[in-house]
């Protein structure tokens, strides 16, 4: 863990900050003052996504320390979740722009790079931006699966829906994004590697969660909603998978494969 | 009717939980299948049993599609599902197992994947097959017209001072650098492609060799503070061990954009296709695609391409294009025109 000295680095404290100062000021009831506070956050945030495709000369989507830095942007996200597909969570959604870009902040290397050959396709940004997309729906799905398990009545605002109903829908939006991005993958994989599938490890792992997604479908289409809490369950294991793909893979040395070059 | 009806309902329910049942194990050998590696996996997945629960996979589908009528009458849902057969056909029939079937069954001989080695100005058509290293030949040739390898420009050559601080500094002729007031200040003198050393007279002289050949190198002068000036190579391919005296490293190192083949396709005699082939940017001729794999490290001289059939792609491609356009129009667009109907028909009972 290391603090960055650079103004990329400041830009990212300050978006943490931004994010952080309104989780705690919704969570106090200041509910105006904190929205003010994540739009802050997120204009800070695109000003240092912005800053860092200028430095590295490329869209940043290349290693995590640039894809964790896309995830921050997250404020756009929540007003859509929110007006156009009726599910909240609005504070969580701080809390979690401030949990995706600690790790850019503080742990993973900065450095710019240059792009591989195998990285220069007009399929990277597709593939990887369709994946980030589809991880943030499915980490707000995963929230309303743990409140929907953690039981109690919840205070549903008028117009958003409960958490069952809430993290079907998020699954909904984030299984096709999820669905392109494998397919974008396998698509780009036959273009650069020779094989649509190269039962690399984290072509495996991806494998695995969207499978997880798909036994939630199956699940859910067999019950209903008469088991909700394993509804839920399928969707918290499915995120635990999705982070073992985003970050495991490259970070552990058990799993050596083509995506190395992500690290 | 009443019983049929009962064992029909008895039978679906039979078939979800078969397919919870092969999705949750799919998902086991998928994760079993990410902590052996890529090519025990692959192995792994194309042993007999998988063979046979792929197989399975594709029956419990087609019966899917078969006895639950939603599955027929939402168009999403029948696209999701026979995409998803379609996939698993098409990587059956270009699986290994898949082209022996072809091989025994149609007459249809060709390699799974392999590779070809062609030097510079040679045209080659025998590939080593990756299964077995047997050798097959092709009933065409491709012939390499010219390998080369693109550098992002410009390169840098990399300072490491022992205290921990580093530079990066762009490897131009002319270009000079301030290491700090103890150690001096670097001017970059030249680069080299191809380094050499010829002897004239009992002079020794760096040149660089226009022959095949990598062996990057940049000459560096240093002004020291006492006024001395003592120059050196520092070279990419054997990067000099630091001594307990030095008081910072350099060290050269290119970064690599591109590798490139120049090919010729040639049958009977005659040059029938042409491709300049890149990582990204295969070569598709003949039934097989053919890509930039591997090449001469020492000299540049030949390069070596993988070679993989592509039977069984088309279906593979079909299936995926099936498999968006159903999740798409299932989960997405079924929702948003259901959504809008609703406001219409409201806004016509409103008014």
């Amino acid at each position: 863990m290391e603090i960055k000295y650079t103004l990329q680095g400041l830009l990212i404290y300050i978006a943490i900050a931004g994010y952080l100062s309104a989780f705690i000021t919704t969570t106090a009831g200041l509910r105006r003052t904190g929205r003010v506070l994540y739009f802050f956050g997120f204009m800070t945030s695109c000003f240092s996504y912005g800053y860092r495709w200028y430095d590295a000369g490329h869209v940043p989507l290349q290693n995590l320390f640039e894809v964790f830095l896309c995830l921050g942007m997250i404020y756009p996200f929540s007003l859509f979740c929110r007006r156009v597909l009726g599910v909240g969570g609005l504070s969580s959604d701080m809390f979690l722009g401030a949990v995706v870009l600690f790790p850019a902040g503080f742990i993973f290397n900065a450095e710019p790079q240059h792009l591989p050959p195998a990285l220069q396709s007009r399929l990277f940004v597709p593939h990887v931006a369709v994946y980030v997309l589809s991880y943030i729906f499915m980490a707000k799905a995963s929230f309303q699966a743990i409140m929907q398990l953690s039981g109690g009545e919840y205070k549903t605002e008028e117009g958003l829906l409960g958490p069952e109903e809430a993290t079907y829908r998020m699954i909904r939006a984030g299984f096709v994004l999820l669905t392109l991005g494998l397919i974008l993958g396998s698509w780009w994989g036959k273009l650069a590697w020779g094989d649509y599938w190269g039962w690399d490890p984290k072509e495996l792992w991806s494998l695995a969660s969207w499978l997880i997604y798909v036994g939630y479908f199956h699940f859910r289409y067999m019950f209903g909603k008469k088991h909700a809490r394993i509804n839920s369950i399928w969707v918290i294991v499915g995120m635990a998978v999705i982070i073992i793909t985003l970050l495991w893979v490259n970070l552990s040395r058990l799993f050596g494969g083509l995506h190395s070059y992500a690290t | 009717m009443g019983i049929n009806q009962s064992l029909k309902n008895k039978f679906r329910r039979l078939l979800m939980w078969a397919a919870l049942l092969l999705i949750v194990l799919l998902i086991f050998l998928s994760i079993y299948g990410a902590f052996v590696g890529a090519e025990r996996a692959k192995s792994f997945f194309n042993l007999l049993p998988l063979t046979v629960y792929w197989v399975v996979l594709v029956v419990a589908l087609v019966a899917g599609l078969g006895v639950f009528g939603r599955l027929v009458r939402a168009p999403g849902l029948l696209l999701i599902h026979l995409g998803v057969i379609v996939v698993l056909l098409g990587g059956m029939a270009g699986s290994e197992r898949g082209h022996e079937l072809q091989r025994r069954f149609f007459g249809i001989d060709k390699v799974q994947a392999g590779s070809m080695v062609i030097s510079e100005g040679e045209s080659e058509n025998l590939i080593t097959s990756e299964k077995d290293g047997a050798r097959w030949r092709l009933p065409f040739s491709i012939r390499l017209k010219d390998f080369r390898i693109e550098y992002y420009k410009p390169d840098y050559l990399r300072v490491q001072m022992r205290s921990g601080e580093g530079w990066k500094i762009p490897v131009e002729a002319g270009v000079e650098y301030s290491l700090g007031a103890d150690i001096g200040e670097l001017r970059i003198v030249r680069a080299f492609e191809n380094f050499k050393i010829t002897i004239e007279g009992d002079k020794r002289i760096a040149v660089d060799d226009r022959r095949p050949g990598i062996n990057p190198a940049v000459q560096v002068e240093i002004r020291h503070p006492d006024g001395s000036i003592t120059s050196e190579y520092v070279f990419e391919r054997f990067p000099s061990q630091p001594r307990p005296e030095d008081k910072f490293l350099l060290t050269y190192r290119r970064i690599i954009s591109d590798y490139i083949s120049d090919l010729e396709v040639i049958e009977d005699g005659r040059v029938v296709a042409e491709k300049s082939i890149e990582v990204n940017k295969p070569l598709h001729f003949g039934g097989y695609h053919f890509y930039q794999y591997f090449y001469d490290t020492e000299a540049g001289q030949y390069t070596e391409l993988s070679v993989t059939s592509d039977t069984g792609l088309r279906f593979v491609y079909a299936g995926y294009v099936m498999l968006c356009a159903g999740v798409i129009w299932h989960l997405w667009l079924r929702e948003i025109l259901a959504k809008r109907k609703r406001q219409r028909t409201e806004r016509k009972n409103g008014n």
